[in-house]
């Protein structure tokens, strides 16, 4: 019953709530404007049966970067629904818009080292791979894995060269240092996490 | 059209490059009703924009849906779930498709995602009108008959209606059901994912709308709830999947259910995770059921006590899980927390509330980060009094950005009729100040949408935006915060006059005031988790009896809450320009005396303020004399309070305007008294006076009772006394020989020296009844800390086997011995070892002296400001 589709504007109450009930840390909302505004293909909810909002992905393209790459800003599911394979289907949702929508070739995230469901998840079921270590990524000192996987890229690629500028997908630079992805901004609490059950 | 027309020439000449700019035309089409051309243009070359295969289908389907052609919808239906075999509100369009019914494509918009309309909901109420429609003849042949003269014409609509052939809607209804079961078992049967929960929920909405059309029985929803339950009852959405079926079964039905549900029990599942909730499943049935509520009280002691068992038995499963990862068990708390509080309702003993208190921060002990338990003992907390710890855990939410607009309506109400002003102005100032930044960042933001050319998600943008600019919290926000600079700055005439200035004399306000009625106001709070004793901020049923409520319905109460806060606004934003007018009345009164012939602006005055006494009175439900008559009735004692209903604070604040408004008027208040301008202190201060003891008295004992009237107390502190005290700060000011206001050879009129005695009495009195508060406030300060700890532990102490508060306790207390690190596991073993139900008792008492300090600067100001006044009365 629970339905993978793409968010809307209004989601957006809800989905901070999830972010709330799921995650220790926060973004703020121009962030999620940010992404939703920027590539709402990439922005995933599932719905409950009662209509409620029970879990999320953010995600981005990355502008700044010849290549085409495609990022996950956050993945939160309630904790009253894990164990039912939805940040799988969120996941899945959004690697195969950021593919097929934009032709990305591959896709990374951050995880804390010490989320071992989380790092289970997006090596064993997900197949994404330890690219790098960042050392004190996230606002309390932790470690965060830089993790890849590859995409099938541009195949079917359709539209991107309709943009203008920037990187291989983006329309625009990002507003308003919107994108909080350095570490100062990170430790301003201001980053999201990946997480997931 | 102007729009279409601009498109299809872009078309001609351009073509469509991105998918928004095809979802924008099939948009525009869809509104003019062109379904079958924006299919036409989906199918064709255009369509291949929409990479996604789901996306285009999905529209498709809504399309077919919307032009009537359900049988070719029902199969893009089918395509969808063959893919997405998950998709529930595909499945629910399916089925609206094989079914025609086309509610869930109509028009209306339901806007309120937070509240979401269940489905079951929509579809019984749309019953009705079916059932009218497809009896409408019989209904009317047995009008007719029932009216003699009109037999003949029965018979003529019989006759016309003959050919209605409703054997065929039968078979019709039932071979589509059956095309509909069948399509369910072969997703069933394809889907090997264990996850899937949709094709099995399918199957309980089909036997629900066999009942809607009188064609199902309970004993199959029944037969398909319990299926469910042996596949998916261990997991914790199970009560939320199955909640709207229940409704529609017959109470002796759900206790049927619930019967076999315990029958289960007998035969646990063999993995302990499962059959563990297997059983939290069980208990929330039950509490969904309301089953459990209306149990005995020892009944409903003893299934706490069971519940807080299984939740020890629970630990060691969890012994290797990170602390941000839930533990297995973790609701059985809450739902303990629930049954106590109900018990605390039923026999009023507040050891059961104490023990619900002990029982989440002992969870919060294991693990900090679980915060359905930080929102129910904020609730706790708040209930007994104890605000600022109620606060505190609000605080350890860390709620921000749009949070603060769907979540704080946890605290703010309780804020705002409390002591700390320091925490409340920050409540309000991050609030107004997230709520104002985007506003101001709108414009960046559409901007971007259109750089990205992402047409659609402009429109949505600026909907949103005004959902928040609309948002009857922000309205309140704004007003609250102005009452509380006022509150903040009332012991000094010249600072209130500042903020007054700031405030435009409270003229937005008013103009606030008189457009309310009309404004559309959005309720954007989620209060989904608010505790059932409190399901909105305008109710606790706490604070009335027990009412026997079986099931504690989180109903949408969203039109009472709107007339609610549209009269509180109403009321609240007159208040700045009131307190304006009224110290220029208390002045004017002086001065005229003074200047003789009395000025223009001072009638001025009296006529607005009058004409607000008026409006005040009216939202109070009485005419301006009427109310007069009310507020002079209990003054004198003739009437009792019970006269001003829950509206205490603002029939005293109208009894202190109605002051200041008559010591510059020449109308008499009463027709047969001669109060002309004299004002009538008196009446105030008795008010004031009679009121502040009585919630004195009804409080003598701490935290034996909830102190409910606290808030209250708090309020005739900070409100009226603080309005009634710049009236007499602005009498004194205008009364004191010094520069323009320097009186003419120094003697005192009478009128003035009239004034003045009230005034002289009025600050007496005050002073009086304020040291009296101070007094009480330092009596519970002082209150020794060991004597207040031992009062609320020694509810708790009782022996497993007694009946009363205390059996739950007991269970927790004696895990604390037996935990072990092989069984438990190190974390949990280190954080019990910091578990102290003493802590928590001093914690209590600690953050009631935070409260009550406060509270006490609060009074010690207003006695000093008081006590300046009476000495420059005395030079007068």
């Amino acid at each position: 019953m629970v339905c993978i589709r793409k968010a809307t504007i209004d989601d957006l109450l809800e989905m901070q709530a999830c972010n709330l009930l799921c995650l220790p840390e926060n973004y703020q909302m121009k962030y999620f404007f940010y992404h939703i505004l920027s590539w709402p293909h990439l922005l995933h909810v599932a719905e409950d049966y009662n209509g409620r909002i029970v879990g999320y992905v953010l995600a981005k393209m990355e502008e700044e970067s010849s290549e085409c790459k495609g990022h996950i800003t956050s993945l939160a599911v309630l904790r009253t629904h894990r164990k039912l394979g939805l940040a799988t289907k969120l996941m899945t949702a959004a690697q195969t818009a950021m593919e097929q929508v934009f032709g990305a070739e591959y896709v990374s995230l951050h995880v804390r080292k010490s989320n071992r469901a989380a790092f289970n998840l997006y090596t064993e079921t997900l197949g994404y791979k330890i690219h790098d270590v960042e050392a004190k990524y996230y606002a309390d000192g932790e470690d965060a894995y830089d993790m890849r996987k590859q995409l099938k890229g541009k195949q079917s690629h359709h539209h991107h060269h309709h943009h203008h500028g920037g990187g291989c997908c983006s329309g625009d630079p990002r507003p308003m240092g919107a994108r909080p992805e350095s570490k100062s901004e990170a430790k301003a609490g201001t980053k999201a996490e990946s997480k997931t059950g | 059209m102007l729009a279409e027309g601009l498109l299809k020439k872009h078309v001609a000449s351009h073509s469509l490059h991105e998918p928004e700019a095809l979802i924008v035309y099939i948009s525009i089409l869809e509104q003019q009703a062109r379904y079958g051309d924006a299919l036409e243009i989906l199918s064709g070359k255009l369509g291949s924009l929409l990479i996604i295969e789901v996306d285009k289908l999905r529209i498709q389907g809504r399309l077919l849906a919307r032009s009537g052609d359900y049988a070719t919808g029902a199969d893009i239906y089918e395509k969808i779930l063959e893919l997405c075999p998950d998709d529930w509100e595909c499945f629910l369009h399916y089925l609206g498709c094989l079914l025609e019914d086309g509610s869930s494509w109509s028009n209306g918009v339901h806007n309120d995602p937070i509240n979401p309309q269940k489905s079951v909901d929509c579809k019984v109420s749309q019953l009705p009108d079916e059932v009218v429609h497809i009896y409408y003849p019989y209904i009317l042949y047995v009008v007719c008959i029932f009216c003699c003269t009109c037999i003949l014409l029965a018979d003529l609509f019989m006759t016309f209606y003959a050919d209605f052939d409703f054997c065929n809607l039968d078979v019709q209804f039932h071979s589509r059901i059956s095309t509909s079961l069948a399509f369910v078992k072969k997703l069933q049967a394809d889907t090997s994912d264990d996850f899937i929960r949709c094709p099995y929920l399918a199957i309980l909405e089909i036997e629900r709308r066999k009942q809607l059309h009188g064609k199902g029985n309970d004993d199959d929803i029944v037969e398909a709830l319990m299926l469910y339950f042996l596949k998916f009852g261990h997991l914790a959405s199970f009560s939320s999947d199955v909640e709207a079926f229940l409704q529609v079964l017959s109470p002796d039905k759900k206790t049927e259910f619930l019967a076999k549900l315990m029958k289960t029990l007998d035969s646990p599942a063999t993995v302990p995770t499962k059959a563990l909730g297997q059983s939290i499943t069980i208990f929330k049935i039950q509490e969904l059921t309301g089953n459990l509520y209306k149990l005995p009280v020892l009944e409903l002691e003893s299934c706490a006590v069971q519940m807080v068992k299984m939740y020890c038995k629970s630990l060691p499963l969890s012994k290797d899980l990170d602390p941000q990862e839930s533990m297995h068990g973790e609701e059985l708390l809450s739902m303990v927390c629930n049954v106590l509080v109900q018990l605390f309702w039923r026999t009023r003993h507040l050891g059961y509330f104490i023990e619900a208190i002990m029982v989440l921060e002992f969870g919060l002990t294991i693990r900090r980060y679980i915060w359905q338990y930080k929102i129910l003992l904020l609730h706790l907390y708040s209930h007994l009094g104890v605000i600022s710890l109620a606060y505190e855990w609000y605080k350890s939410l860390d709620m921000k950005n749009i949070l603060m607009e769907t979540v704080s309506h946890h605290i703010l109400p309780q804020m705002l009729a409390s002591p700390l002003w320091g925490d409340l102005n920050n409540l309000l100032k991050d609030y107004l100040k997230f709520m104002d930044d985007h506003f101001r960042e709108s414009a960046d933001l559409t901007f971007l949408a259109y750089r990205h050319r992402n047409y659609s998600k402009v429109i949505e943008f600026v909907q949103f935006k005004e959902r928040l600019q609309r948002s009857n919290q922000y309205l309140v926000a704004r007003v609250e915060t102005s009452v509380l600079q006022l509150k903040q700055k009332a012991d000094n005439i010249e600072e209130e006059e500042d903020v007054l200035k700031n405030l435009n004399s409270g003229v937005h306000f008013v103009e606030l005031s008189n457009e309310i009625g009309s404004k559309t106001l959005t309720f954007n709070e989620d209060f989904h988790s608010r505790p059932w004793w409190t399901p909105t901020t305008e109710k606790n049923y706490l604070l009335g009896p027990f009412e026997g409520l079986s099931y504690c319905p989180k109903e949408n109460l969203t039109k009472e809450r709107e007339e609610n806060v549209r009269r509180v606004v109403e009321k609240k934003s007159l208040l700045p320009r009131m307190i304006y007018l009224s110290i220029h009345s208390a002045s004017a009164s002086l001065k005229e005396s003074v200047e003789e012939n009395g000025s223009k602006s001072g009638s001025k005055i009296s006529s607005e303020l009058k004409f607000l006494l008026e409006h005040h009175a009216k939202m109070l439900g009485y005419s301006l004399s009427d109310a007069v008559e009310v507020v002079m009735g209990v003054s004198s004692g003739v009437k009792s309070f019970e006269a001003f209903g829950s509206d205490e604070i603002d029939w005293i604040n109208f009894a202190v305007f109605l002051n200041a408004w008559n010591l510059n008027s020449h109308e008499p208040l009463q027709p047969d008294r001669d109060q002309c301008g004299r004002g009538i202190w008196h009446v105030v201060d008795t008010l004031l006076v009679k009121y502040i003891s009585e919630k004195i008295k009804s409080m003598e004992s701490l935290v034996c009772s909830p102190r409910v009237d606290l808030p209250i107390l708090v309020q005739l502190v900070t409100e009226p006394l603080a309005w009634h005290g710049l009236v007499i700060q602005s009498c004194v000011r205008s009364s004191l020989p010094s520069g323009k206001k320097k009186k003419k050879g120094g003697s005192m009129d009478q009128h003035s020296s009239l004034v003045l005695n009230g005034v002289r009495d009025s600050i007496q009195s005050l002073c009086d009844i304020l040291k009296e508060v101070a007094k009480w406030i330092r009596g519970q300060i002082d209150r020794p800390e060991d004597e207040s700890v031992e009062n609320i532990l020694s509810s708790l102490r009782k022996k497993e086997q007694d009946e009363g508060p205390g059996r739950v306790f007991h269970v927790l207390e004696s895990l604390i011995p037996s935990i072990n690190e092989a069984e438990h596991g190190g974390r949990i073993c280190q954080e019990l070892k910091t578990w102290s139900a003493l802590d928590v008792a001093r914690k209590i008492v600690t953050g009631d002296s935070t409260l009550f300090s406060q509270f006490l600067n609060i009074c010690e100001s207003k006695i000093k400001s008081f006590q300046a006044l009476k000495q420059q009365i005395a030079q007068i």
